[in-house]
């Protein structure tokens, strides 16, 4: 099955965009530069939250290696889960077979993400199956460099990079987000065990700076926390016994710690769904999304994350997706399984309007009961900076790309704009001098029956701003034909990127829906 | 074996519906609200929770500090009544009303997270008869058997106000994760107490997330607390004291209260003695461990660092 273009990432006038475990850059011509093939050895998989150096950036891609199911850090192993249905859980459920015939292709470690300093110099990427943040140097005409390759504890579902591009945070699964320095140096020497315990976690300081003494975890020998004297339950009885059980697991040795530095800075008991970092004149926030309706506004500063400023409360579903636009630092926009986008006075914690998209997605799809929004994107053409601050929105399946425009505090719709797949992810061009419209890069599905049959179209495609043309506005550029092009990219095909079924890719694009709650009964 | 089940729940509901016909004085029997004994906080229940704290209509819970203002309601917010705040027969259209919620003349300002059977807050009711306290809880049964209990407690008071201690007014409960939902019912700096009484253990390490005291859930106690709040912790596992003692002296804004300043707090004697876990406890002769925390000024923001900010742009 052709795994579709799913990740997008503009870096100045290089395009990178990610196809299954395949970074690929491109020139603003969509003709391929390069590509980067994620290559977890085993062992980094076994042996704890290792960051192995991969010589994958140099050699050619290696085949895809098996990659047994069993040996994925036993830490996530019966974990209570924080929702009920990821693609994840399916997993797991799996891993109690200690026989793999084959790499599983929920083994594969798709590329979730794409992110860049905002002075173009480095990459980061997060891998799915693999929960690995991936550092590159990017030297600014498509080329990388891996620098570091970081599994996380938890799942990494989304990351920001803090204004001095020095910081990643990451927000995890587990709804925990940790601070992990930029560059990361391997020389084990420089290893410290500053694995973050909860404990020291809130209270630790970290400037950034490998010099700053983060709290070591300490190794106090595990002891049971209760004796016969504490018992004073039926209950607390079997939490004894359940912990001697737990004291015998522990013994096996298999909870191991990552060996770098990464500092909790906050949490909410919910999956987190995204993080932005935003600014008001000096002062610096993070804003953080859960899957239960929350968007939480915390101070910036590594010292000061432990500090909540407030909330933007009002979302009935889950939060999956917000953007702050560019030249409107106030504003925040959001929107998840709601009926409505959201737009906020992220600092107030005050909700300016409201505009529901679901109404737009029935003109296309009248069956329509509700949506995902899987993504939301602004941009403001550079050329003209009084010019319009455009929203783009991108709901789950739904094929068409919905742009407004966000005027004062709220959404007006501008266009909906039919496409020939499902959008999965979208970055503005930067203009070229050959081009003087704005464009816009989306990565499509093609496949928009679901059943696998439409796969093998084009997948990438650009829009592009007419606003002089009779029918004025976004228009698909030269027929959409425009496809990428590149030996790089061809080779892709034949390594086994086909191998995935089309049940299965389906589980890795199309996630945000799995975020609505499938509530039990109690009692 | 499963017809017992069947009975067992019917009578529970002959029980309770019996209960709700009338305005009872009896006190609920607690054996008709048994339920397992954990919850799993990190799952989906079937919550009621507003989506934030202006939504929230305290009216039902709080009857006797409503505001009856003459304002006609044009708000388009839904309000949300909290679940338990009424007898089962109401019915769901009533619990959202479509327009703005009742206000009261006062705002809950103390809370009891993981209220339990409610024990405290019977006790604290007559010792702060003008504050408002909330329990929070997050099994169903034993929220029902709280708002009944308290349901009558009122009502015995209506009848005999000059033999009871307290009407019984400014308590409720309700049923709440508070792990995942304390901010959807607090503003920010709304209360001045929370008590974390008993906690569940939750004894094998990779439970301790699911702990109710945690670096993470301590930086949401500290936004629902105004500075110089106080959070009363009391467990009779000395391990689960140490860890409460350990992760909120860490948190910044949380500093130790002295033993001294401690024991002058007639809330930490009631803590001890009145809460049903503390009274079993106490039948065991078990020991209790007491810790409570002051909730500090937040310090002044710090802004990210503009001269060196500014010094790098012209460098580069
Ligand atoms: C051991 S009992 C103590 C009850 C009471 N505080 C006492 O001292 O008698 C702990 C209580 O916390 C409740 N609880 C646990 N997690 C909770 C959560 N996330 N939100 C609300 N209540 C919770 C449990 O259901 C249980 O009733």
């Amino acid at each position: 099955m052709a795994v579709p273009y799913h990740v997008l990432k503009v870096c100045g006038e290089v395009v990178f965009a990610a196809r299954g475990s395949t970074i690929y850059s491109f020139n603003s011509s969509l003709e391929c530069i390069s590509a980067w093939k994620c290559d977890v050895k085993p062992k980094a998989v076994t042996g704890g939250w290792g960051a192995e150096p991969s010589p994958a950036a140099e050699g050619p891609p290696a085949k895809r290696r098996r990659v047994a199911a069993d040996q994925a850090p036993a830490v996530e192993e019966g974990q209570a889960a924080p929702e009920s249905e990821t693609p994840e859980k399916g997993n797991r459920r799996k891993k109690g077979s200690n026989f793999v015939q084959k790499s599983k292709p929920s083994d594969r470690p798709f590329v979730q993400g794409l992110y860049n300093t905002s002075d173009g110099c480095h990459l980061v990427a997060i891998t799915g199956s693999d929960k690995t943040i991936w550092v590159f140097e990017h030297d600014g005409a498509g080329h990388l460099t891996q620098l570091s390759q970081r599994m996380m504890p938890k799942r990494p579902c989304s990351l920001a990079i803090t204004s001095d591009n020095k910081t990643i945070l990451s927000a995890d699964k587990f709804g925990d987000v940790f601070a992990l320095p930029l560059i990361f140096s391997e020389d084990p020497s420089d290893l410290k065990d500053v694995t973050n315990s909860p404990s020291s976690a809130a209270a630790t300081p970290n400037t950034n700076s490998r010099s700053s003494t983060p709290t070591t975890t300490s190794k106090k020998p595990f002891q049971p926390q209760a004796n016969e004297f504490t018992i004073h339950t039926k209950r607390n009885l079997k939490a004894l016994e359940n912990q001697k059980l737990s004291l015998t697991l522990k013994n096996t040795g298999k909870l191991a710690d990552a060996n770098f530095e990464h500092t909790l800075l906050l949490g909410h008991v919910s999956m987190l769904t995204a993080v932005l970092v935003a600014a008001r004149g000096p002062r610096q926030y993070i804003i953080t999304a859960d899957r239960d309706e929350h968007i939480r506004v915390s101070r910036g500063s590594m010292s000061q994350a432990h500090i909540i400023e407030g909330f933007c409360l009002g979302h009935d579903d889950f939060v999956s997706t917000m953007s702050i636009p560019a030249g409107r630092p106030e504003i925040l926009v959001s929107g998840g399984g709601d009926d409505d986008l959201f737009v906020w006075d992220w600092a107030a914690g005050k909700l300016l309007s409201r505009t529901n998209i679901l109404e737009r997605v029935q003109k296309l799809v009248p069956e329509t009961s509700r949506i995902a929004v899987r993504h939301l994107f602004t941009c403001r053409p550079q050329e003209a900076a009084d010019g319009p601050t455009w929203v783009f929105a991108i709901c789950e399946r739904v094929p068409a790309l919905f742009c407004y425009e966000l005027k004062e505090g709220s959404l007006h719709h501008v266009q909906t704009i039919p496409t020939p797949g499902n959008p999965l992810d979208i970055d503005y061009l930067k203009p070229v001098a050959s081009v003087s419209a704005p464009r816009i890069l989306l990565a499509v599905d093609p496949d928009i029956s679901g059943d696998g049959t439409g796969r093998g179209g084009p997948s990438l495609l650009v829009l592009s701003w007419e606003p002089a043309s009779a029918s004025g506005g976004w228009h698909l550029a030269s027929g959409g034909s425009q496809g990428p092009s590149g030996d790089e990219e061809k080779k892709g095909e034949q390594e086994g990127e086909d191998e995935i079924s089309n049940q299965e890719l389906q589980r890795i694009l199309y996630t945000t829906e799995t975020l609505r709650k499938t509530i039990m009964d109690d009692e | 074996m499963v017809d017992s089940k069947k009975d067992k729940r019917q009578k529970r509901e002959e029980y309770r519906a019996a209960l709700h016909q009338d305005d009872t004085t009896e006190l609920p029997r607690k054996k008709f609200y048994r339920q397992r004994a954990h919850a799993n906080p990190f799952s989906d229940h079937q919550l009621i929770y507003p989506p934030s704290p202006d939504q929230m209509d305290w009216s039902l819970m709080y009857p006797a500090y409503v505001v009856e203002d003459d304002k006609p309601a044009d708000s388009e917010d839904t309000a949300m009544a909290a679940p338990g705040a009424e007898t089962e027969a109401q019915s769901s259209d009533e619990l959202v009303s479509s327009t703005e919620p009742k206000r009261l003349s006062k705002e809950v300002e103390v809370a009891d997270i993981g209220c339990g059977f409610g024990g405290l807050l019977i006790a604290l009711a007559p010792v702060m008869p003008d504050t408002l306290i909330l329990g929070l809880e997050i099994r169903v049964s034993v929220t029902q058997y709280v708002v009944d209990r308290i349901k009558a407690l009122r009502a015995q008071n209506e009848l005999a106000p000059e033999s009871n201690p307290n009407s019984y007014n400014n308590i409720a409960c309700l049923r709440a994760n508070t792990m995942k939902f304390l901010p959807n019912f607090f503003r920010k700096f709304q209360l001045s107490r929370i008590f974390i009484c008993f906690p569940d253990p939750h004894f094998k390490a990779r439970k301790h997330k699911q702990r109710i005291v945690s670096p993470t859930l301590n930086s949401e106690y500290a936004y629902a607390l105004r500075p110089g709040g106080i959070v009363y912790t009391i467990t009779d596992v000395p391990d689960l004291h140490h860890w409460m003692v350990q992760h909120f002296d860490a948190h910044r804004s949380f500093e130790r209260v002295s033993d001294e300043d401690q024991n002058a707090d007639p809330c930490v004697a009631i803590m001890r003695t009145e809460t049903e876990e503390g009274k079993k406890v106490e039948r065991h002769s078990g020991q209790k461990y007491v810790a409570c925390f002051r909730r500090l000024e937040d310090p002044p923001f710090e802004e990210a660092e503009a001269e060196a900010e500014a010094e790098k742009k012209v460098e580069e």
